[in-house]
């Protein structure tokens, strides 16, 4: 496959919000996967390259809204974390444990890098026994994900930053 | 005993649990809404859970958010405190139901003197004498009241039916007074609890509030730990309270005592509770209610029985049987608590702010419990009572002495707060008597009441 052609397909990607993407064809197989904690493609042939995701965009954006910055404290002490203009938290509504799918066995519903839709499940938080689905607050791109799997949250806790736009 | 108690509260009581717990070897979890990130007894519990925004019907009454949060965080058992959800008998069974040891009598119990003419009418068939009021199940509309008015004869004191805290309460000295007011108690009644139901009392001029503290194990043992004198209210709300009351004698506090608990016994009451007992200037008493809680001024009990309410609780609430019989109750000197406010003493309007400069008092005999430290911002949202100076001593008259160097030396900067109002009362000749009944502080009320346009009139005279 010609850098030209995999140069088409990342922008494929980011035009919409796919994380991962494999293909195969006559000449070949190609997985290009998007963000830095995604699992990486240790193993596989050397004939399949591994791409890294565009991600000028946002290091403009973060560039940009250097003077604009916010901050949001994190509850283990780790220091505040940094937010651009464009950077939202996504805080926990309730207290409760915070599970990143819906099964232990299924995927997460997001990972750091995946695209979201407004209104699409991001995580649950389970409370009193009750499976709460937690919907992103706007379309973008998840940046970060701050709690930990199957772990208590409470109220107002920061879970996730997602970049809108 | 509990490996992890929930406690669903703030401020003074919240730290006093814990404490409690402390002792007993009990890891806490305190929760706290987003306005009590810095309070005291989110940086003294063992783990803290933020359960929801400032609003207290969205974090310390919201039920889920504290089940949950003690289920997630793996709490056994929950202790209410005062106020808040601990008198919610919704509250108790949802605990129960999750699993969960409410530190407080069972759901029923709450739920019934909850009731207050339902608890009028249980107290009356069990011989414990009630107030003349409302028979039945209360009234809702001004001309049923009115007949009850009738009946009784003027004055008469409104009531909630779901009451509590003085809320939805009013003298009525007359026909014209009680078609006024009954109207706005209702609907105060109704903004508070929810309830149009009302109930008429007759209202008795001189008389003094004394109730008596009540422990009771879930093997039927009840025991009453004496009385505290409660007659120095603003507006229905407790200011000072003392124990043992300046009039009763050792033989009126037998008959009220046994009067208490048989009343907690009848129903087969657990827990702490409290009898309220109107004392008429005749030496009749009539039961007024009962609450199923800890009280704010327990410690003025604990002072002079030297029992640890608080530890009782739980331990009741544990399953222990009580590890003393009525007889082995004493009585040890005079306790006074001082129930300080944020507020300003002579606008009587809520003083929030940070504090800087807190000293509390100290020495022999004296206790203060506080959720207060330098740098602490009061919030606007919560109960003004930021702390409780309770005095020990030999007699009474030590005891006066006692609070008044002990008020002298307790220094708050940054709020304004009702310590001046303190001082004057230890300084009152018919206070240091012991001849007050519950219009006393009305005398400190009037002349300030009336030049502020914000404050309505004083109606507690």
């Amino acid at each position: 496959m010609e850098a030209r052609e995999i140069k088409a397909l990342i922008a494929l990607m980011h035009d919409h919000g796919l994380v991962e993407l494999e293909i195969e064809d006559k000449k070949g197989k190609v997985r290009l996967v998007r963000g830095t904690a995604a699992p990486t493609a240790a193993g596989e042939s050397n004939s399949v390259p591994r791409v890294a995701a565009p991600v000028p965009k946002a290091q403009k954006g973060r560039a940009a809204a250097a003077s604009a910055k916010s901050t949001v404290a994190t509850r283990d002490g780790s220091g505040p974390l940094e937010l651009a203009a464009n950077q939202k938290v996504i805080e926990s509504p309730m207290v409760g444990t915070f599970y990143r799918a819906a099964s232990p066995d299924a995927a997460p519903f997001v990972e750091e890098g995946s695209s979201v839709r407004k209104g699409q499940p991001i995580c649950i938080i389970e409370a009193m026994k009750m499976m709460n689905e937690i919907e992103a607050p706007a379309s973008g791109r998840i940046v970060k994900i701050l709690a930990e799997n199957a772990q208590p949250v409470e109220y107002g806790q920061a879970l996730m930053i997602v970049e809108v736009g | 005993m509990f490996k992890k108690l929930l406690v669903a509260n703030r401020g003074t009581i919240a730290i006093r649990i814990i404490r409690a717990c402390r002792e007993l070897g009990i890891q806490t979890v305190a929760v706290f809404s987003t306005a009590d990130k810095d309070a005291l007894h989110v940086r003294m519990a063992d783990e803290s859970v933020c359960i929801g925004p400032p609003a207290a019907e969205d974090s310390y009454l919201n039920i889920p958010s504290i089940l949950s949060a003690a289920l997630t965080y793996g709490a056994d058992a929950i202790h209410p405190g005062y106020g808040f959800l601990s008198e919610n008998g919704d509250f108790a069974e949802a605990c129960q139901r999750s699993g969960l040891q409410f530190v407080g009598p069972r759901a029923r119990h709450i739920r019934l003197m909850g009731d207050k003419p339902r608890a009028r009418r249980i107290m009356k068939r069990a011989g414990v004498p009630v107030l003349p009021g409302s028979e039945g199940k209360g009234v809702t509309e001004v001309r049923d009241a009115f007949a009850d008015a009738k009946r009784l004869g003027f004055p008469v004191l409104i009531k909630a039916a779901a009451g509590g805290g003085g809320k939805g309460m009013r003298v009525a000295r007359n026909a014209k007074e009680l078609v006024r007011l009954f109207p706005v108690a209702r609907a105060e009644s109704e903004a508070a609890f929810g309830s149009r139901t009302m109930y008429l009392e007759k209202y008795l001029e001189n008389s003094r509030h004394v109730e008596f503290q009540i422990l009771a194990d879930n093997e039927r043992h009840v025991l009453h730990l004496g009385e505290r004198n409660c007659s120095i209210q603003r507006r229905h709300q407790k200011v000072i309270e003392e124990s043992p009351c300046p009039v009763l004698t050792a033989r009126m506090r037998e008959k009220m005592g046994k009067a208490a608990v048989r009343a907690a016994d009848v129903v087969g009451y657990s827990n702490v509770g409290t009898v309220e007992f109107l004392l008429a200037p005749d030496g009749e008493f009539y039961f007024i209610e009962m609450n199923t809680r800890i009280q704010v001024e327990h410690g003025v009990t604990e002072m002079v029985t030297a029992t640890d309410l608080v530890k009782e609780s739980i331990r009741i609430a544990a399953g222990e049987p009580l590890g003393f019989k009525q007889r082995q109750v004493t009585f040890n000197g005079n306790a006074m608590e001082f129930r300080i406010y944020a507020e300003d003493p002579e606008r009587h309007l809520p003083s929030p702010g940070v504090v800087s400069n807190h000293h509390p008092p100290g020495g022999l005999g004296v206790r203060v419990e506080t959720a207060l430290y330098d740098g602490y911002r009061v919030p606007v949202h919560y109960d003004p009572l930021i702390a409780k100076l309770i005095v020990h001593a030999d007699t009474r008259d030590l005891a006066i002495a006692r609070a008044r160097a002990a008020l002298r030396e307790y220094l708050i900067d940054g709020i304004k707060t009702n310590i001046p109002l303190h001082m004057k009362i230890l300084h009152d000749p018919d206070f240091i008597r012991g001849s007050f009944s519950t219009n006393f502080l009305s005398r400190y009320e009037r002349a300030p009441a009336h030049e502020d346009p914000v404050a309505p009139a004083a109606k507690a005279s």
